[in-house]
């Protein structure tokens, strides 16, 4: 940055002076931010699964590399059932959560009636409710029928959630998609339901499969509404780790929950490179997160 | 018209089910609410409206306020950290921009009790932050990080950030940068320019992720519970007692009601701007 040698006084003021004000957004300064923003990001969740290979019970030192915490996590018949448990709740609850979903949205963007714009905003509110509101009102519910609280009564619960969830990304797509397809299917004589299953769905496929991975993930790693809706025995994954948590910490903690890392980045990997396997235009990015990209096209 | 009703038969399974597992059992939960427990603690339908001057009562009072509190700490800490990591990636990440996005997000879907947990094992008397200051001989005897209001907060910033950097990233995304020329080429300083046009462009998405943290935020019981103390605890842990330990559902249901019906007025202001969006989007 050396810029003419010796300019007239005036202009080094004036030259300082802008050089001052650019340090506020110069990017130099945003890059050294955003890379300790990362640091702190990512430090912690770096050193849990640091700490799951550590050879001794310290959370201070690493002593040396060591399986034993994934031997205890694996070999503990307790957690092994929680961790079948929190898999058979996530696969239920997404495969019946995308499904309702899937249809919903179609309702949602298709239908004409008066009652879609309202049903439009019902449906995001199960998503910015606080998790324990949703928790406490299904564990009453389910009292009050007089449901045992088991696996199923968490299922039950976690549907509720993927519904929407799954709703948002699939509507996302379905405005995107180009209805004159649709019509041309319907006027080469395709009935509705042809034309659902070989012209919209076909389409949807990526938007729906991504909702899913992503869904299984939140549902396989959700602890709130599971914490109210559980029964005794076995309970799920994130159940088991905030007892154990209040117990004492322990590095088998780490290991499970570095074992749940695992399997939450690579759904979300999945979920981000199938659709664009399957030839999705533009960001799965976007897909995944459900950005709302039509209308704009 | 008919092709409309086809459709509307779409909207059945899942609005059947959204009013089934989610309407019905908040009106359930406002029903207990009002009620009064057995002597073998189970809930029963009474009419008994002290369970809601309970809540305001000066024992738990300073436990709703201090939850709305730390939520609106939290807030500020998201949004004074989360903006210029959004701006960062908007202005200057180029074709690197999804890819630094996406990292915001992934640990999003790392469990937050483990990323709570994470920070209970930095941040404990014999963990590894104080071990570093013991090394670099900063601390003899280590600080006590846990059960401080600054590792409650800290652990509500850390686990909603991304709620707070995707809106705002969304609103940077859609602004067209030659504002921020034009400013720039009207003599605005770097900050002016930004006050004066760059916040108030993204105004829309500053607010939703204000809101998409403070809902959370106010609701949550495992960053008090595992990263504070008594001293710290939230609305969140009030009502969780309630439900397992202290076996007084109706008391606890009545908490409940009263924060959905504060955080409420929030949720309708969230959706009515999302609706907007979302119709200017069609339109």
């Amino acid at each position: 940055m050396s810029v003419a040698e010796a300019p007239p006084a005036q202009a080094t003021r004036a030259l300082g002076r802008r050089r001052a004000r650019r340090e506020f957004d110069s990017p130099r300064f945003l890059w050294l931010f955003l890379g300790l923003f990362y640091l702190w990001l990512f430090a912690p969740i770096l050193v849990v699964a640091l700490f799951s290979f550590n050879a001794q019970n310290s959370l201070q030192v690493f002593s040396g590399f060591s399986l034993r915490w994934y031997d205890a996590f694996f070999s503990d018949p307790g957690l092994r059932s929680s961790l079948v448990a929190s898999l058979e709740i996530s696969l239920v609850a997404t495969l019946v959560g995308t499904v309702l979903g899937t249809t919903l949205a179609l309702g949602l963007v298709r239908a004409r009636s008066r009652i879609a714009p309202t049903a439009n905003v019902l449906m995001l509110i199960p998503l910015v409710t606080p998790e324990i509101v949703a928790g406490v009102s299904a564990l009453l519910l389910f009292t009050q029928v007089g449901l045992q609280l088991s696996l199923t009564t968490i299922v039950l619960a976690q549907i509720t959630f993927s519904i929407s969830y799954v709703t948002v990304v699939v509507r996302a797509r379905l405005t995107s998609l180009n209805r004159e397809v649709e019509q041309a299917a319907m006027d080469l004589g395709a009935t509705r339901l042809q034309t659902l299953r070989l012209v919209t769905l076909p389409a949807l496929w990526p938007a729906i499969i991504a909702a899913g991975l992503l869904v299984f993930a939140l549902t396989f790693d959700d602890f709130v509404l599971s914490f109210f809706t559980t029964g005794v025995s076995p309970q799920p994954l994130p159940v088991r780790i905030y007892s154990a948590i209040r117990f004492g910490i322990k590095p088998t903690i780490n290991a499970v929950g570095t074992f749940m890392l695992v399997i939450s980045m690579l759904l979300v990997a999945l979920a981000l490179v199938l659709p664009w396997l399957m030839g999705r235009r533009g960001s799965s990015i976007a897909t995944v997160m459900g950005e709302e990209t039509g209308g704009r096209r | 018209m008919r092709e409309g009703r086809y459709w509307s038969i779409f909207l059945i399974p899942g609005g059947i089910w959204l009013a089934l597992f989610f309407a019905v059992p908040l009106g359930i939960t406002i029903a207990i609410s009002f009620g009064i427990t057995d002597d073998l603690g189970n809930p029963v339908y009474a009419w008994n409206p002290e369970n809601y001057s309970r809540v305001f009562d000066p024992v738990f009072l300073p436990v709703l306020i201090r939850s709305v509190g730390y939520a609106l700490v939290a807030t500020a800490v998201c949004l004074v950290i989360g903006y210029p990591v959004a701006y960062t990636v908007a202005r200057h990440g180029g074709r690197f921009r999804h890819l630094l996005i996406l990292a915001v997000v992934l640990p999003f879907f790392v469990n937050y009790l483990v990323r709570t947990y994470a920070w209970v094992t930095l941040l404990a008397d014999d963990g590894l932050i104080n071990g570093l200051l013991g090394t670099m001989g900063i601390t003899e005897s280590g600080v006590a990080w846990l059960n401080t209001p600054f590792a409650v907060v800290g652990g509500l910033a850390y686990g909603y950030m991304a709620f707070m950097i995707l809106p705002v990233y969304a609103a940077l995304d859609r602004m067209d940068p030659s504002l921020i020329e034009a400013g720039k080429d009207l003599y605005g300083s770097p900050a002016a320019t930004f006050f004066n046009v760059t916040l108030p462009t993204t105004f829309q998405g500053v607010l939703a992720g204000c809101v998409l943290v403070f809902l959370p935020a106010v609701g949550d019981f495992v960053s008090a519970q595992l990263l504070g103390g008594p001293g710290t605890y939230m609305v969140g842990n009030l009502i969780q007692q309630q439900f397992h330990d202290a076996q007084n559902w109706p008391f606890g249901a009545a908490l409940t009601v009263v924060m959905m019906a504060f955080l409420l007025i929030w949720m309708v202001f969230y959706l009515r701007s999302a609706a907007r969006a979302a119709d200017e989007g069609v339109a």
